[in-house]
């Protein structure tokens, strides 16, 4: 035990330093001036991130998936919250159905997802064009997310608060949207801050039903990856980790401190 | 205020019946209490007039008018819940004011009456702190004060002492009453506690698998228990089944072991089919007597003895069975002891027979 | 009346899954019997080719048991990792809690894409290891880290490790502390603590991460290809060559469908192995 337990805090350390080891050295490997990515850097220069910056085809790629990921929150933020009412409130003996068919999409392979709708889509006869397919994905892979987030904040709940709202002559409409909603708001933002960061970040299902245009910036990126070596990757990446950071911490201030 | 009326109150989860056509009338100011151990359908009767359950059939009224059908926003009721519900994201006083928003009370109006409902429930200094931050008896407090600004046409309580200490809660059951009877609101009072139910209410209600079995005063629901099973619910009962010597119309006459007769004098218990042989009597604790050894009625010898602060709690052996019995702190009995007991016949009650239900 | 009203809530979601997942892979079921043709993602009628096409060429078939051996890699050496480290954030004071939980939850807020890169600028010959191995002067030649076996799991480990220390914390979490503090009035070290009282009582964590990194890992795309490069073929990769490359659906179906009943097989193998009765 006494020699068991300093190798043990080693170990850990390691582990930690092991988990954001890749993530640091990317911010790192931006900040490089030479013209690939070479250890130790050429020097330190902010020169990739103009490079970015003039290049439209990542910055279009950030727009995209910027848009497409608000559109896909908004819409599984309304019917994950609706399920997560359902099935905290009213599944009684359903509620472990309800809870995995919510979560399906969550524990099946995404690259088979993808694949699966791609076919679906094309046996419909609406192919990858339309982007609906894409969106479909998209509002697929968060819906889980908001759903166990807002069930956190239901279940911590006590069911009377929304009762005694009732009693005190509040409509259910009322009720919900005076009581329940602002206790349930911490959780509907990180569900949304999450949703927004897993389509924002998701690799198959964009991958499989980008169709044809503009595409996704983990699709880009990779595309570029596949090729190419400069550092200009690690800046369009560090931007990508900034606005995830930005994202969080600005919701942790909104929501995060209160109740 | 209210009169409040219960028709043929039945509901059904599936097969089971919750509540079996249960009837009561609660009038004008009076403070009724529904008692009864967890599953009886106190709180179930609780939910169905605040309607948050729908009933299978029967129905509610309240001043003859049937609100069955109405929502539980348009019954016009106050209700304290037993984790007091407050909305932990409004001050107290955004809490007490929730209401009367509802009710579209003027602003003036209702900053005049949570003021005053503060005051009631003397709050005021706490009114814009939120409910996390008050101790377990302010915010039951709040929670009271929230149910009565809207001056409601009942208030209905759900337990609302569970969650209390027992110092705050004797300190918190005496406020109740006295504030209920000052603002003078029928009141139904759900509770599992038979202190609660005695010290607070005009008429106890006690309720055992979805039936009312006695509706009266706390006094005759104490003294003259309908059944044996109410009899044990409501407070430490001995049961003492003697044989029947003979009867008139002044009474029974039974017989304790050892041949002293004793005389009980009538009651509204149904009488036994057929040649009544024997009788069950209850006698509570404190209506039996420790006498010395050769005295009294009813020989007996201590076998436990304990000391509870105000009096002295003792098991006897007798061979009517082991019997409870306190005594006053100045008697010198010992474990071991022979005593008497000795029966104040007009103090008996008798029981109608168990075979209807189960005794437990 | 009541009921009806509250089915309103679910049905929308009920309806997006059964006709967005549920059809879906059914679609795929019905793809993979197809017939196949050329020029065409799929021909006219139904076959078994896609399935003969796999079993009958070794460079498929034998992608397969790589790629589950590949699976099981990666999930043990999360299991490795992440105990400790659930471990240390289920005793952490409540300070600590936050920024430990932060640093594990770090790579889900990264895009796979990103970490996988990372891991390439770490792994690389010219990579910051190698490279720093070789300025130290304790390497001539670059140790081949990256596009092999070896840097696809330790990435694919790094990028599910989260998925692994989540489920583990959470029953570890739920442990009341007073089980261990009556194991240890009964007389039991702090070691003989974890193993009969704390490991067993985890144990549908480690089920639970153990089949998230499993699942996971046998169906991720990325970081095989980045890392692994063209070397390591996995079922995944070959299953997205046949659909997008070559436009062989039914072939690519079929595939797909091999791995999901084979993965399926092994959860099922796992979770009767680590059965646990009180549960």
């Amino acid at each position: 035990m006494r020699i068991a337990t300093p190798l043990l805090a080693v170990f850990r350390t390691l582990v930690y330093v092991f988990l954001l080891a890749p993530i640091l050295v990317v911010v790192l490997a931006s900040l490089n001036a030479g013209n690939f990515l070479t250890f130790p850097p050429q020097g330190l220069s902010l020169r990739w991130f103009w490079t970015f910056l003039n290049n439209d085809i990542f910055l279009n790629a950030i727009a995209y998936s910027a848009t497409l990921a608000a559109c896909a929150t908004a819409v599984s933020l309304v019917l994950g919250t609706m399920a997560s009412l359902y099935f905290t409130r009213h599944a009684g003996k359903h509620a472990e159905a309800v809870r995995i068919g919510v979560l399906l999409p969550l524990i099946l392979p995404e690259i088979l997802t993808a694949i699966a709708l791609l076919f679906f889509f094309y046996e419909i006869g609406v192919g990858t064009e339309h982007k609906i397919a894409l969106f479909t994905g998209h509002v697929l892979m968060t819906l889980p997310f908001i759903f166990l987030n807002v069930n956190t904040s239901l279940q911590g709940r006590d069911d009377s608060i929304e009762l005694a709202a009732r009693t005190l002559g509040a409509s259910r409409y009322t009720a919900f949207r005076r009581v329940t909603l602002p206790l349930i708001a911490p959780g509907l933002s990180t569900g949304a801050v999450f949703a927004f960061i897993i389509s924002f970040d998701t690799f198959g299902i964009s991958f499989i039903l980008k169709g044809t245009g503009s595409a996704p910036l983990p699709i880009q990126l990779f595309d570029y990856l596949r090729f190419n070596f400069t550092p200009e990757a690690a800046a369009v990446s560090t931007v990508s980790i900034l606005m995830t950071l930005v994202l969080v911490v600005a919701a942790d201030l909104l929501f995060g401190r209160r109740d | 205020m209210t009169e409040v009326s219960l028709r043929s109150l039945q509901k059904l989860y599936g097969k089971t019946a919750a509540l079996k056509a249960i009837s009561l009338d609660v009038t004008h100011g009076e403070f009724v209490s529904l008692l009864g151990p967890s599953g009886c359908g106190k709180s179930t009767t609780l939910k169905c007039i605040a309607g948050f359950e729908d009933i299978t059939d029967g129905r509610i009224c309240f001043d003859n008018k049937d609100i069955s059908r109405k929502l539980p926003e348009d019954r016009d009721i106050g209700m304290v819940f037993q984790s007091y519900a407050l909305f932990p994201h409004m001050t107290v006083t955004q809490n007490l004011a929730f209401g009367l928003e509802m009710r579209r009370v003027p602003k003036a109006d209702i900053a005049r009456r949570v003021a005053s409902a503060m005051e009631m429930v003397q709050l005021t200094p706490y009114a814009d702190r939120y409910p996390k931050a008050l101790s377990g008896g302010q915010q039951q407090r709040v929670a009271l004060a929230r149910a009565l600004v809207i001056e409601p046409a009942i208030l209905l309580l759900d337990e609302p002492l569970a969650n209390l200490d027992a110092k705050l809660r004797d300190e918190m059951r005496g406020f109740i009453r006295d504030l209920q009877k000052r603002v003078g609101i029928t009141t139904i009072y759900v509770t599992h506690d038979q202190n609660e139910a005695m010290t607070m209410s005009d008429r106890v209600v006690v309720m055992f698998d979805g039936e009312i079995a006695q509706a009266a005063a706390p006094e005759d629901v104490y003294n003259r228990p309908a059944s044996e099973r109410v009899a044990r619910f409501v407070g430490n009962a001995n049961i003492l089944d003697l044989p029947v010597a003979g009867a008139d119309a002044q009474g029974t006459t039974v017989t304790l072991p050892g041949g002293t007769p004793l005389h009980i004098a009538p009651c509204a218990a149904p009488a036994r089919a057929g040649a009544p042989d024997r009788l069950r009597v209850m006698a509570r604790p404190e209506q039996i007597t420790l006498t010395g050894p050769g005295l009294g009625q009813l020989p007996g010898r201590i076998e436990k003895r304990y000391f509870s602060g105000g009096h002295v709690e003792y098991t006897v052996a007798t061979e009517c069975g082991a019997l409870f019995v306190t005594g006053p702190t100045t008697q010198h009995v010992s474990e071991g002891d022979t005593v008497g007991l000795s029966f104040d016949p007009a103090r008996l009650w008798p029981l109608p027979d168990p075979a209807p239900e189960r005794a437990q | 009346m009541k009921r009806f009203r509250a089915s309103l809530l679910i049905a929308p979601v009920a309806a997006l899954i059964f006709v967005f997942v549920i059809l879906p892979y059914v679609t795929v079921l019905i793809m993979s019997f197809r017939a196949t043709a050329d020029g065409q993602p799929y021909g006219q009628g139904f076959s078994v080719e896609g399935y003969q096409q796999f079993f009958s060429q070794p460079y498929y078939a034998l992608s397969l048991p790589s790629s589950l051996a590949l699976g099981m890699a990666t999930t043990l050496v999360c299991l490795i990792l992440g105990y400790p480290i659930a471990l240390h954030i289920a005793t952490a004071s409540r300070k600590w809690r936050g920024l430990l939980y932060g640093i594990v939850l770090s790579p889900l807020l990264v895009g796979i894409v990103v970490r996988s890169y990372g891991w390439t600028i770490l792994l690389g010959n010219s990579g910051v290891i190698n490279a720093t191995l070789r300025n130290l002067g304790l390497i001539d030649r670059p140790l081949p880290l990256m596009y092999n076996n070896f840097g696809v799991v330790l990435a694919l480990a790094h990028v599910f490790l989260p998925f692994m220390v989540l489920p583990l914390l959470s029953s570890l979490q739920s442990i009341d502390p007073a089980i261990a503090q009556a194991a240890r009035s009964l007389g039991a070290r702090r070691f003989t603590i974890f193993r009969r009282v704390t490991f067993p009582v985890s144990m549908p964590g480690v089920q639970a991460g153990c089949i998230l990194v499993f699942v996971l890992a046998i169906s991720s795309y990325v970081t095989p290809s980045l890392v692994g490069g063209m070397r390591v073929k996995t079922t995944t990769l070959l299953v997205i060559d046949a659909l997008i490359d070559q436009y062989q659906w039914p072939f690519g179906s079929a595939m797909a469908l091999i791995l999901a009943v084979s993965a399926g097989l092994v959860v099922l193998i796992f979770a009767r192995l680590t059965r646990m009765k009180w549960t």
